[in-house]
């Protein structure tokens, strides 16, 4: 192998949110910081829903001046669909807490505040493997070449093939994954307010269970971008595997097609069409790691990324992660270096964070998400209590005698019971 | 020592290039860039003969100031160093005009050798090699398979269909290299790293040059492009027939009948 002639402090694998955000941190406090990314530009290769949550991100990058923001979310729907009915519930707020974007724009602007603070960003370039020498991370590979740095900062996402070639984690099971796909759909921007009931730059996230996933535990969601919507579903792999009987793809297809919702895409041109893993098990579930002797390890790769079924927190946490990643370098260089012992900060930095604190608080809900009655019964029974409230012109049923009704045949009482603890203690 | 000019063009990366129904000109906003893909093979043949003979290599391209991404793709397979050739002056250029300007930066340069690519994706006139080459009043070869040196003379091999030549050109020349005949090298990181932190990329304006601005941009463009006709869609009936695929064959057939496309 030939070693390169340049020597960094740090190299940051991986262009995301997380890598940006570690690289970024680390560039601002003078440090020589090498990020590398495999996308023709960063951002090419990231696929998600979007909405993100802006205070972490805004925390992390020291404001969100000309980030990508397409649409402040103020409107939250969730429904349950099943057959053709649907009851949804919505939450019209006042606050502008979370925005949604196209992940790809702002990866880009990450990776240009990193180049602001004086990092050197380098596209095209897939890493191959980790250097270790005597235990210690030195360096990353790349064909024959490799480079060396004090410390490698890993954040190359969910599918952590060089953590995995280093054997300093197991293989991704299919158990620990979901399956991501999505369209992004162009509507005229007067066509997709009027649709949405959107003012100005209002957004809506629309969270959907149920016959949206062909019954198969997941969720399909609809965020309104400037003038387009991303439109998707999120599937576990988990025990359906090897139910999923159709390509991906026509997932999404039965979905833009589905009669409740073509109605909302019929002028819609598809524009862009991706599929990408989500882990469904995280951290603590996971035999992750977060350090070892010169390798720290964020965002997805680290399976920080919380996940409640009616809500994804991926970007935030990712940038959050990355950001005490290179908090973690900054205390280790000034003990000394980056050996195991000093980089081990970077866990109390996360445990005090709301991310470790998040991800312990909702531990349980990777599992209650299993629970299949959450998308076949539970729609279902919902919708046949909504059907006998509103439909019964003669004799309207008193809402318990409904959800009787509504239950025969479909659950029974101690299930429902135990269900409804289980979720109370999950999320 | 060998020095090689290799002229790379910034086009919109798509093979279906949108034109503007109404002006004529071509849609280039929000579609990402790309080096124009046969370009890159002219790089790889440039490169090999660098590493054969020894020599440098230099990447020139006439654009917009965004292709200094293309220029740092180049110099990330090998490229030595590049100039990057912009001002609004050029802008508006036919072919004439841009390989005027091309040629007056490769004198500037100096140069044994130019390598260009066939024809670019998104005109495709494939002029600018030739007329390159006539500023220069040097020698041209186009649509190259193979180069070698021998001699101080360039060997160069083009195949054509049934055919193959071979020509022995002096130097300075210029070829332009046949496309899907090489394939390109993937980056490497040192000279990625060298491409960002050395800046190996110089641009030249017309301030460097001095060229007489009748020569140049739309003012020394004497094409008139008379009309652009867009193709129409041939209609199609997007027939599916869904089932069993027996009765699916037999519906074809049928079908192909009544159209009269199959005859029994
Ligand atoms: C369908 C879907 C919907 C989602 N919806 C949301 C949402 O609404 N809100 C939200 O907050 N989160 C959402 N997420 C999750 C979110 O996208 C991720 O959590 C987040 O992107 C993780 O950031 P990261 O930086 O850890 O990893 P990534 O964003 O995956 O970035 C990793 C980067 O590393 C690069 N890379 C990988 N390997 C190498 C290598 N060997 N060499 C060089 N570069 C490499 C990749 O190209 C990539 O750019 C969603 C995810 C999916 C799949
Ligand atoms: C009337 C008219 C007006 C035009 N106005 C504009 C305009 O306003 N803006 C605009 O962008 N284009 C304009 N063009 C197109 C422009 O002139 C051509 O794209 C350009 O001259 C190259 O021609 P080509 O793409 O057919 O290259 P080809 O001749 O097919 O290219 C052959 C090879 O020459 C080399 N080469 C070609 N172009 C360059 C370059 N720029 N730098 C370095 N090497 C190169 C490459 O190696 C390429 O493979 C105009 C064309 C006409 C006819």
């Amino acid at each position: 192998m030939k070693e390169v002639g340049y020597k960094f402090d740090v190299i940051v694998v991986g262009a995301g949110p997380a890598g940006s955000a570690a690289a970024y941190t680390l560039a601002k406090k003078g440090f020589k910081v090498l990020l590398v990314e495999r996308g023709r530009v960063p951002g090419s290769k990231n696929v998600f829903g979007g909405r993100v949550y802006a205070d972490p991100v805004g925390e992390v990058f020291d404001g969100l001046d000309g980030a990508p923001i397409h649409r402040w979310v103020t409107r939250e729907r969730i429904s349950l669909v099943s057959g053709g009915e649907m009851s949804s519930f919505e939450f019209r707020g006042s606050k502008r807490t979370s925005f949604t974007t196209y992940l790809t724009e702002l990866a880009g602007w990450m990776a240009r505040k990193v180049e602001e603070a004086g990092g050197v960003v380098l596209t095209e370039i897939t890493v191959d493997g980790l250097v270790v020498e005597g235990g210690r991370v030195t360096g990353i590979r790349v064909g024959d070449e490799r480079l060396t740095s004090d410390v490698v900062i890993d954040a190359e996402g969910i599918n952590r093939l060089l953590l995995e070639r280093a054997g300093l984690v197991p293989k991704l099971s299919v158990r620990h994954t979901g399956l991501g796909v999505k369209e992004v759909i162009k509507l005229q921007r007067d066509r997709l307010e009027d649709l949405f009931g959107l003012e100005g730059d209002e957004g809506m996230a629309w969270l959907m269970l149920g016959d949206v996933t062909d019954g198969l535990p997941g969720g399909a969601f609809l965020y309104t971008n400037r003038d387009s919507v991303s439109l998707g579903l999120v599937i576990a792999l988990g025990d359906a595997v090897k139910e999923v009987g159709r390509h991906v793809s026509r997932y999404v297809e039965a979905l833009r097609l589905h009669p409740l919702l073509r109605r909302y895409l019929r002028d819609g041109r598809i524009m862009e069409y991706s599929a990408h893993l989500v882990p469904e098990y995280t951290w603590p579930d996971l035999p992750h790691l977060l350090y070892t002797d010169g390798l720290l390890v964020a965002g997805d790769a680290a399976g920080l990324l919380l996940n409640l079924g009616y809500n994804f927190r991926g970007v935030d946490f990712a940038a959050y992660s990355g950001y005490l990643a290179a908090r973690a370098v900054e205390r280790a260089h000034e003990m000394g270096g980056m050996t195991s012992e000093n980089l081990a900060i970077y866990r109390d930095l996360l445990e005090e964070s709301f991310v470790l604190r998040q991800l312990r608080k909702f531990r349980r809900a990777p599992r209650m998400r299993e629970n299949r009655r959450l998308y076949g019964a539970y729609p279902g029974l919902v919708n046949a209590i909504m059907d006998q409230l509103f439909n019964s012109p003669y004799e309207t049923p008193k809402v318990m005698e409904a959800l009787r009704r509504a239950r025969e045949g479909r659950i029974g009482w101690l299930e429902m019971v135990r269900d409804l603890l289980e979720m109370v203690r999950s999320v | 020592m060998l020095r090689i000019v290799v002229g790379i063009k910034w086009v919109p990366n798509t093979t279906s290039v949108n034109i503007d129904p109404k002006t004529g000109t071509l849609i280039r906003e929000g579609i990402p860039s790309v080096v124009n893909p046969h370009d890159l093979e002219a790089v790889e043949m440039a490169l090999r003969l660098r590493d054969e003979y020894g020599g440098r290599v230099t990447a020139i391209t006439m654009s917009p100031p965004s292709a200094r991404a293309g220029l740092e793709h180049v110099l990330g397979m090998g490229v030595d160093d590049a100039v990057l050739v912009s001002d609004r002056a050029f802008a508006g250029a036919d072919t004439l005009a841009t390989s005027y300007v091309l040629a007056k930066v490769i004198e500037r340069l100096g140069y044994d050798l130019i390598v260009f690519g066939q024809e670019t994706i998104d005109s495709s006139t494939a002029h600018v090699g030739a007329q390159v080459a006539s500023w220069l009043d040097i020698p041209y070869v186009y649509y190259v398979t193979h180069a070698r040196l021998e001699g101080g003379r360039l060997i160069v091999r083009r195949s054509l269909e049934n055919v193959r030549e071979t020509y022995e050109l002096e130097l300075p020349a210029l070829i332009s290299v046949a496309m899907h005949t090489l394939h390109p090298r993937r980056v490497r990181l040192s000279h990625k790293l060298r491409a960002k932190l050395e800046s190996p990329i110089e641009t030249w304006t017309n301030r460097e040059l001095g060229l007489e601005p009748d020569c140049i941009g739309l003012k020394g463009s004497p094409t008139a492009l008379s009309k652009i006709e867009m193709i129409p869609k041939v209609p199609r009936k997007n027939e599916i027939f869904r089932g069993d695929p027996r009765e699916a064959a037999k519906w074809l057939v049928d079908k192909l009948i009544e159209e009269g496309l199959l005859e029994v």
